[in-house]
């Protein structure tokens, strides 16, 4: 039998002699690991406005009365895990792990269990909810008999809902795993759609790279807010998991002094990277070229650069990979052969045969528009980014040059009034 | 390509842009122009040429309720990083918000409609009729926002709307006697009667609304809850509002010396236009028609989305413009809605804009002081605010403010 957590509160509750010793004004859910959570207590205020905290076991039923199974209640002492349904989890936003969005919680379903205790079953975000809510039931009943349809009710499983809160993370272990299977961009519209602290709290739910893959999402003017509220430690953490591009793009819309503090908490070699990718104006290919590419010596076989592929760090670190890059001692740029041809030729024949020797490429200083310019002209996925002395400093790949040229997105400006 | 899917984000959108034409044309115009559209120019206008500077002192209150209210607002957003509706859903339930976003639709389609009545007046200056202009001006409005090239009108509406600023050059350019001026300013003296209290409260309604608390908490939550540096944030609000009323004193000062002193009161946009005749002479009426038609235009297209994505936020609606119409239908049934009605009620004859008007104004005037009590109880809440909790002298003034709009909307009821 399910009952509505907003046909509990304001209720009397009725000792076991039925007499009435106060309303109800909240209740108390505890968190059990791999468990739904169980209804661990009801907050009453007793008359003279005293309240106090009857615990779940001295509650014989919630609906269709509260009614307790004693007549002198002991009292409940939090222990510091429980969940406060109206005051934590009504009315506030929460994350819809099914839907990947943000619902608002219009009620709350409780469950009764074989043994008469209550559990946490789902939380009601419909229509018929909210007008069960405005006491409009009625006149949504009237539809069903009129127009033959009503409102509908969407309820989703406790289970498959996370409630994100600052100070208050108790539902985070649960979630996170499912939490962290969700597309970043989704994650990224649920971090921009919710308050500043619950989004936080959200991103420090994630792992770094999942963090990280979701604010490289988030619209760039609201990144570096987002990274200023995480702990200075986590922040860097979360900046080496990123691309090195979208990291330098970050750092660049801080001011000097944080870039340097970051850059300092963070791994020397992945600061260095992104110190270089810095040195360059954000409006040219070396401000939107990632570092992450393969190179190969251009004296190995075929079949000993399949090989060096799979053994380098490098290549595994790259995850777009259309084009080897064929480099000498110095790193110059000899040419680049695509993966198809490497795939598809004699595996004796020499990289430097089977590379196009002399391969489009833009300087770091060209503008990003120009670069677009060239990668729409070759229908490249990527173009190799060198300096005057041709040595090979990074690619632009196909989505970034795009990026340059679309502005932000027409669409997202909206009208404004101040 | 991503699309705000967030009130706030729509108004986030919106301040940074305005601190972008800030930097060119100074953040006290922006205001001031926002301040000034079309209803607040019309009850300027007719303040000012019915009363003459006697109503001056009104603005100067009406300035200190403004700050003192939209602080409130801005230091609530900055402690918590929500939304004043969201404070309110999460701390006092369903029904009180729901009631409360009742009221602000109502209260904003009465706004809205009156954007397109400023477009009918000024339109209808040029020759044009409204049955022409203000259908067109809303499938406009609606095409530009929802299709997002919106964008590339906005900068020229902005520009164009300025054009209030140029009461302040002609009132300077009558000479009228400011010795007199800063008495009737500085002296408070009250007038019992039933116009009197209608322009009162129609400033009131102009200035402060829950629609602007509502509007100021968005803004400031969504550049993150940044209480360490509120000191720039009141600074901006401060004299945000303290410029958008200097415009509006002015409003009155040269309505008052051209057309209070030749005994004529506004009634129309040629007789409005008059009061910027010193500046610009023959071309008045053309300054007039053209930053009255960009004024409402501006309004007439952030404020509708904005209700919209206020009320759905709140109610958990699916909402944005990058949602298919089909999965969002109350975001788009209320945009469109909050469009058409206003449009047809400027349209059809006799009464239904006034009546909107008026139940925008009783919107308005009942739900202010419910939602100054609103506030003052979240403002003053120790688990909300901490530390920033309300000083008691802005809790005293905030009363007063609210008892004061209580007791003229009774005088008014009792009279009217």
């Amino acid at each position: 039998m399910a009952v509505h957590l907003s046909q509990l509160i304001g209720k009397t509750v009725y000792d076991e002699r039925n007499r009435a010793l106060g309303r109800c004004l909240d209740v108390l859910v505890e968190e059990r690991s791999h468990a739904t959570p169980i209804v661990c207590a009801l907050a009453v205020r007793a008359s003279g406005a005293q309240e106090l905290l009857v615990p779940a076991q001295q509650v014989a039923w919630l609906a269709p009365a509260i009614i307790l199974t004693t007549d002198a209640p002991s009292e409940y002492l939090p222990r510091g895990n429980e969940l406060w349904l109206r005051k934590n989890v009504l009315d506030r936003q929460i994350v819809d792990l099914e839907g990947h969005q943000l619902v608002r919680v219009n009620d709350i379903q409780l469950i009764r269990r074989g043994d008469g205790r209550y559990l946490l079953g789902s939380v009601a975000v419909g229509g018929a909810s909210l007008m069960r809510r405005l006491g409009l039931e009625k006149l949504n009943d009237l539809g069903q008999r009129v127009i033959g349809s009503k409102v509908p009710d969407r309820y989703i499983p406790w289970t498959e809902v996370a409630a994100v809160q600052p100070n208050a993370p108790i539902r985070l272990r649960v979630s996170r795993e499912k939490l962290q299977a969700i597309n970043a961009a989704d994650i990224a519209d649920i971090v921009e759609e919710l308050d500043r602290p619950s989004g936080v709290a959200l991103l420090e739910m994630l792992d770094d790279e999942a963090a990280a893959d979701a604010i490289s999402e988030v619209e760039d003017e609201l990144q570096p807010a987002l990274l200023a509220a995480l702990p200075a430690a986590r922040a860097a953490d979360v900046l080496e998991a990123m691309d090195p591009d979208d990291a330098a793009d970050l750092l660049a819309a801080l001011e000097e002094e944080d870039r340097q503090d970051y850059m300092s908490l963070m791994d020397t070699e992945e600061s260095a990277i992104v110190g270089k990718l810095l040195a360059y104006p954000v409006d040219s290919a070396g401000g939107i070229m990632t570092t992450e590419y393969t190179t190969v010596p251009a004296d190995l076989t075929v079949a000993e650069a399949l090989v060096h592929l799979r053994t380098s760090p490098q290549a595994r670190e790259d995850e777009t990979m259309y084009y080897l890059h064929v480099v000498d001692v110095s790193g110059h740029l000899q040419g680049v052969a695509s993966l198809r041809d490497l795939v598809m030729a004699d595996p004796d024949a020499r990289i430097s045969e089977i590379m196009e020797g002399s391969p489009v490429t833009v300087d770091v200083l060209t503008n990003q528009l120009d670069v677009a310019q060239v990668v729409a002209k070759y229908n490249l996925l990527e173009v190799p980014v060198v300096d005057q002395e041709g040595v090979l400093h990074g690619i632009v790949t196909v989505d970034d040059a795009i990026d340059a040229v679309i502005p932000t997105a027409w669409k997202k400006r909206l009208p404004r009034f101040f | 390509m991503k699309l705000p899917t967030r009130f706030s984000r729509a108004v986030r959108r919106g301040a940074q842009r305005a601190m972008i034409y800030a930097s060119i044309l100074g953040p006290g115009l922006i205001t001031a122009s926002a301040d000034n559209d079309a209803p607040g120019i019309a009850t300027y206008s007719m303040a000012g040429s019915r009363f003459g500077y006697s109503f001056l002192w009104i603005i100067v209150w009406i300035t200190l309720g403004e700050v003192v209210v939209q602080e409130m607002a801005a230091r609530m957003g900055a402690v918590t990083g929500k939304g004043l509706t969201d404070l309110i859903r999460e701390r006092f339930g369903l029904r009180l918000t729901f009631f409360i976003m009742l009221g602000l639709v109502l209260a904003n389609l009465g706004t809205t409609a009156a954007q397109f009545a400023g477009v009918a007046a000024s339109a209808e200056l040029f020759g044009v009729s409204r049955y022409i202009a203000v259908p067109v001006a809303a499938a406009a409005v609606y095409l530009l926002v929802t299709r997002g090239s919106y964008r590339n009108v906005e900068k020229v509406l902005l520009v164009l709307s300025m054009f209030s600023v140029a009461y302040i050059a002609s009132a300077i350019l009558v000479k009228p006697d400011w010795s007199e001026i800063a008495r009737q300013a500085l002296v408070p003296r009250l007038q019992f009667s039933t116009d009197y209290l209608l322009a009162v409260l129609a400033t009131v309604g102009t200035t402060i609304t829950p629609w602007a608390a509502v509007y100021m908490q968005a803004t400031v939550a969504d550049k993150g809850a940044d209480i360490e540096h509120f000191g720039h944030t009141r600074l901006d609000v401060i004299s945000g509002a303290a410029l958008g009323n200097v415009v509006s004193a002015f409003i009155i000062i040269s309505t008052a010396a051209t057309l209070f002193v030749r005994g004529i009161t506004v009634e129309s946009a040629e007789q409005a236009a008059v009061a910027l005749a010193p500046v610009a002479g023959q071309w008045a009426e053309i300054l007039f028609g053209v930053g009255l038609i960009a004024a409402s235009l501006l309004a007439a297209s952030v404020l509708p989305l904005a209700t919209t994505y206020a009320v759905c936020e709140v109610m958990g609606w699916a909402r944005g413009l990058n949602t298919r119409r089909a999965d969002a239908p109350a975001f788009y049934g209320l945009f469109a809605g909050l469009i058409v009605i206003s449009t047809l009620v400027v349209l059809i004859p006799g009464l239904p804009l006034f009546l909107l008007m008026w139940l925008s104004q009783v919107a308005n005037s009942l739900l202010l002081p419910i939602v100054l009590v609103v506030m003052l109880l979240l403002a003053n809440d120790q688990l909300i605010m901490g530390n920033w909790r309300n000083r008691r002298i802005i809790n005293i003034i905030t009363l007063v403010l609210a008892v004061l709009v209580t007791a003229a909307s009774l005088a008014l009821f009792w009279a009217g």
